[in-house]
């Protein structure tokens, strides 16, 4: 399936308040330990700087990890940002504490995956191993 | 005299099987009751999945009430008291304790371990430890790398009403209308003040409480006199 040798990049962010970053250091972590390139924003981040982070680095998608509660907000946000920049050929995606209830409607914003806690890493590595060179393809890149 | 006091292990509890943490939080409280401690915070059932609930939040008081009427537990002072492994394990955890105290020092002190991240740098290790011993299945998370049910057993969650926070803001609106604008301004003059000459700042935070200034406008003054954290990049 990945006949493509380029690397996937990613964003990982903390938006806002939320001080939970166990979660987003270990998925990033294991990112990169499966070969990708990963950017760490670091907490306390605004949808603004996420989005410009994500062009500036030419990153193939953006996952946020969001435990506050405040996840409609921020992936909103972002996904507005994004099709405000015309970067909307960035694959959002994300986790943390997401009701299943909302999984729903982030979709329907165009989130691309939602993983919540319990989660192997290994599912989100695959997830990535098979979105991100179907866009790729999309896009006539590879 | 040390006091202490403990709370189970939220990050022990899962998202699978929400059930099942009844049972890890009984657990933990009991060997927090074993251990001697004085005051106990036990998570509710739906920790990983939301605020908990009134009904998570009352199984949680109860587990202590049972641990408490029930077990016989409080009948002595020390119920493990003259147990070889407990004491070993108790000697045990002081030496790791101490060789973790000792590397601080050495390091120049707990300001500089912080400035150096080597907290978060232990804490980050530890944590992708824990994660791919579970997804190696070297530790049994049950309900979660095994026992799995094929059927996702669904509790109620507390999902906080919108109206919520339109109401918060309407209240902060409202208060920042009505205060005496003339006393925000001196309060948070004399915190500035306080702060910067390097006084006790506690009087002036009363006397900002007393104003009107919001927690907000305080903490602004010591962000800009003090500036912030800036986490050292590790990931
Ligand atoms: C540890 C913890 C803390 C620690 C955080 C330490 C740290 N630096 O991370 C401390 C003690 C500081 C803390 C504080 C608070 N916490 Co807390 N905390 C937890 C707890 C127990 C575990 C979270 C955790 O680290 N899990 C382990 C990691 C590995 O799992 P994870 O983050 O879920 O990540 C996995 C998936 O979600 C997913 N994932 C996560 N991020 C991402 C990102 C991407 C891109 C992808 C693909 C996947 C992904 O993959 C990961 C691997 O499986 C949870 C409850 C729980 N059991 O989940 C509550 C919890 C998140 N906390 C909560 C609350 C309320 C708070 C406080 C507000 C409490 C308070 N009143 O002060 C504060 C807020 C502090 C702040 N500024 O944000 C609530 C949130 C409620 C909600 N959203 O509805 C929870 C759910 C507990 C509860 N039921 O009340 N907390």
């Amino acid at each position: 399936m990945q006949g493509v040798d380029r690397r996937i990049r990613v964003l990982i962010a903390k938006p806002g308040l939320d001080g939970h970053d166990r979660g987003a250091k270990v998925v990033a972590r294991a990112l990169r330990d499966a070969g990708m390139e990963v950017i760490y924003t670091g907490l306390r981040q605004t949808p603004e700087m996420i989005v410009s982070a994500a062009i500036q680095e030419d990153v193939d998608a953006i996952g946020l990890s969001i435990l506050s509660g405040a996840h409609m907000h921020y992936f909103r946000e972002v996904k507005r940002l994004l099709e405000e920049e015309g970067a909307s050929d960035i694959l959002l995606f994300g986790g943390g504490i997401i009701p299943d209830e909302d999984v729903p409607k982030l979709k329907a914003l165009g989130v691309a995956a939602v993983f919540g806690p319990g989660t192997s890493t290994q599912e989100i590595v695959d997830f990535l191993r098979q979105a991100v060179p179907e866009r790729w393809k999309a896009q006539g890149l590879a | 005299m040390l006091r202490t006091h403990a709370q189970t292990a939220g990050v022990s509890l899962t998202a699978q099987q929400p059930l099942n943490n009844i049972a890890r939080v009984a657990i933990q409280a009991l060997a927090a009751v074993l251990g001697g401690t004085n005051s106990l915070h036990t998570d509710a059932y739906d920790e990983a999945l939301a605020l908990p609930t009134e009904e998570s939040a009352t199984i949680a008081l109860r587990t202590q009430q049972i641990i408490a009427y029930e077990t016989g537990v409080t009948h002595t002072i020390d119920p493990l008291a003259g147990s070889y492994y407990v004491e070993w394990l108790t000697d045990e955890m002081e030496r790791q304790a101490m060789e973790i105290i000792e590397e601080i020092r050495r390091m120049g002190g707990m300001v500089r371990a912080i400035e150096e991240g080597y907290f978060l740098r232990e804490l980050a290790e530890a944590s992708y430890r824990y994660q791919q011993e579970v997804e190696r299945k070297e530790r049994i998370i049950v309900g979660v790398n095994a026992f799995t049910d094929e059927i996702p057993l669904k509790v109620p969650i507390q999902l906080v009403d919108p109206e919520v926070e339109r109401v918060q803001a309407e209240r902060l609106a409202r208060v920042r209308r009505e205060r005496d604008p003339k006393r925000v301004e001196e309060a948070l003059k004399g915190l500035r003040r306080a702060a910067v000459e390097g006084q006790n700042t506690m009087p002036h935070f009363v006397e900002c409480a007393l104003a009107y200034c919001t927690l907000g406008e305080m903490m602004d003054v010591l962000r800009e006199v003090y500036g912030t954290y800036q986490e050292p990049a590790y990931v």
